[in-house]
């Protein structure tokens, strides 16, 4: 019984407040869209950090069968030009600067390649022996890469060296300010959501005084008195989150699926991370116009 | 049924108390007017009753209890025993006279064959039979004071509060809903009422209690609005 009564109020609220309502939906629509593309942003640069960042900072790439630099005229990588690369790492004039050098075999890359881009297509159609090994150097002063470049680029069996580190390091800028950006704007949105939800509140409240009135005299406890209005605001918030999960889950797999074939060679999140994001802001929706609603009946209703 | 121990309220510290040290107790099912002039205390006394207020010094008891002690969550039981009734009827405009009282009973979780069962009974009771469909505004003043009655008194509270409930009606309406009360109170509710209306009380001839500045000044069995007091000035 209470339960109807509750429900039947919260409809006459919505449709009193119609107006309000659709401002509050359109508002948490456009503000957790943000804050999902933000969350979105951010699973991604973790993604590609995951693998390789702060791990490896410069990579001596050695020669394979299809190598096209004059160091690898003479065909892969033999065992001997291999280990005359791997003294050089301890010779004297080069060891103060390396603070650590690690093998990574053919079959290392594949696995770690198959880590990387377990999402994209491509991972079944490379074999260990497309894939370089590699010395995987970190260095003391990361400043300084010319050194290694210098000494190892010209080695025989040393097909390229390569600065990952400020590659991705440029990558990871980008993306990061698109994703800070996108915060910022969520922020304000989420701010005018809150904003918006208190005031809807306050004019339902107000439309309503009649009723909350001759329900406190009766003795309606202050559930039944306040939930119309907290669930109203709950309702029209959560409208606008689902709304905002359907637009970044269809424009996020939209893109990733495009994206993925334009750029084959990176890894991009999975739909299933997109997915996992989406209950995050319901919940946020829940949580927000609960907290504000609230926060606006203490003042408003007296029970 | 509702004892005040010199209660005393204190609005504004600047002006004098709207109660000052009142003592009073009313026992259960009697019928008492509570009368004075505008700005006595009548309404503060009302308030008290209802814990829509706290009394500044003293203990308000209501059914035994100090409501001092009853924590804000246990407020809304306190008020499922206690009717009001207001000069302004404050009926819902939007709702026949059927739901009007009806909303009483759903807003404390009653079942709706329960609903269906007593609304009825309770207008029949107010002299409401027949007008379930009503709206508000297509009742006379007197037919929406019963309408309130029949809200006040649907969840059987032991208490009724009216403050003025005649204020707004001619004197033959005012009789009727008179009768309406004292029916009420023959069933076993404890009715006190503010008012200003002498005629009333001058024809009830039940217990008054007179309050002047927020003192109790005169409490007497079958009285009459104009006191001993009263009349010795004229
Ligand atoms: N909420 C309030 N804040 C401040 N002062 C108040 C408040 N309510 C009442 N008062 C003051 O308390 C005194 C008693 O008021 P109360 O409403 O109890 O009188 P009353 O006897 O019901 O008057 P009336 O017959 O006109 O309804 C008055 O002086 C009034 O100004
Ligand atoms: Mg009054």
């Amino acid at each position: 019984m209470r339960a109807a009564f509750i429900l039947s109020e919260i409809g006459l609220g919505l449709r009193r407040n119609l107006s309000m309502v659709i401002s509050v939906v359109l508002v948490t629509f456009i503000s957790l869209t943000f804050v999902g593309a933000a969350g979105l942003l951010q699973l991604q640069i973790g993604q590609m950090k995951g693998y390789w960042y702060d791990r490896v900072e410069i990579a001596v790439f050695l020669c394979v069968d299809n190598s096209t630099s004059p160091t690898c005229a003479a065909g892969p990588v033999t065992a001997e030009q291999r280990d005359a690369i791997r003294a050089m790492f301890g010779a004297e004039n080069l060891s103060r600067y390396v603070s650590s050098v690690a093998y990574e075999s053919q079959d290392d890359a594949l696995r770690h390649f198959r880590d990387q881009f377990a999402n994209s297509p491509i991972v079944d159609s490379v074999t260990a022996d497309q894939l370089p090994e590699s010395f995987r150097v970190s260095l003391v002063d990361a400043e300084k890469y010319e050194i290694i470049d210098e000494a190892f680029s010209s080695l025989p069996g040393v097909d390229v060296v390569s600065d990952q580190r400020e590659l991705l390091e440029r990558v990871f800028t980008v993306l990061n300010r698109a994703s800070l950006g996108a915060l910022l704007v969520a922020g304000i949105m989420t701010l005018c959501a809150v904003l918006l939800i208190a005031t809807t509140i306050r004019l339902s409240a107000f439309s309503r005084r009649r009723e909350t009135g001759i329900m406190r005299l009766v003795g309606a406890s202050k559930a039944v008195i306040q939930l119309p209005f907290i669930l109203e605001g709950v309702i029209a918030a959560v409208v606008g989150a689902v709304l905002a999960s359907g637009t970044l889950w269809l424009s996020s797999s939209f893109l990733l699926t495009r994206l993925a074939r334009q750029c084959p060679d990176t890894a991009f999140i999975s739909a299933h991370q997109v997915l996992l994001l989406l209950p995050a802001l319901i919940l946020l929706a829940v949580l927000l116009a609960g907290a504000s609603s609230l926060l606006t009946l203490q003042r408003y209703v007296k029970v | 049924m509702i004892r005040f121990d010199n209660v005393t309220k204190t609005y504004d510290p600047r002006s004098r108390p709207a109660l000052d040290g009142v003592s009073l107790e009313v026992s259960r099912g009697e019928f008492v007017f509570l009368v004075g002039a505008s700005g006595s205390g009548k309404c503060t006394f009302i308030r008290l009753v209802l814990k829509e207020d706290h009394a500044s010094h003293g203990a308000v008891h209501v059914a035994g209890r100090n409501v001092a002690t009853i924590p804000s969550w246990r407020v809304p039981r306190l008020r499922r025993g206690i009717g009001v009734v207001f000069q302004d009827f404050r009926l819902l405009p939007n709702k026949t006279v059927f739901a009007n009282v009806a909303f009483a009973m759903q807003v404390i979780g009653k079942s709706r064959p329960m609903i269906r069962e007593t609304v009825p009974d309770v207008l029949r009771t107010v002299g409401l039979e027949g007008k379930n469909n009503r709206m508000p505004h297509e009742l006379s003043g007197g037919e929406q004071q019963r309408v309130a009655i029949a809200r006040a008194i649907v969840n059987r509270p032991g208490i009724l509060l009216a403050d003025e409930p005649t204020g707004n009606l001619d004197p033959t309406t005012s009789m009727g809903i008179m009768r309406v009360l004292e029916r009420v109170n023959q069933n076993g509710t404890t009715v006190v009422m503010a008012t200003h209306d002498d005629d009333i009380v001058d024809t009830l001839r039940k217990r008054v209690v007179e309050l002047r500045n927020g003192r109790v000044v005169r409490d007497e069995a079958q009285g009459v609005y104009e006191g001993a007091i009263a009349a010795a000035a004229l």
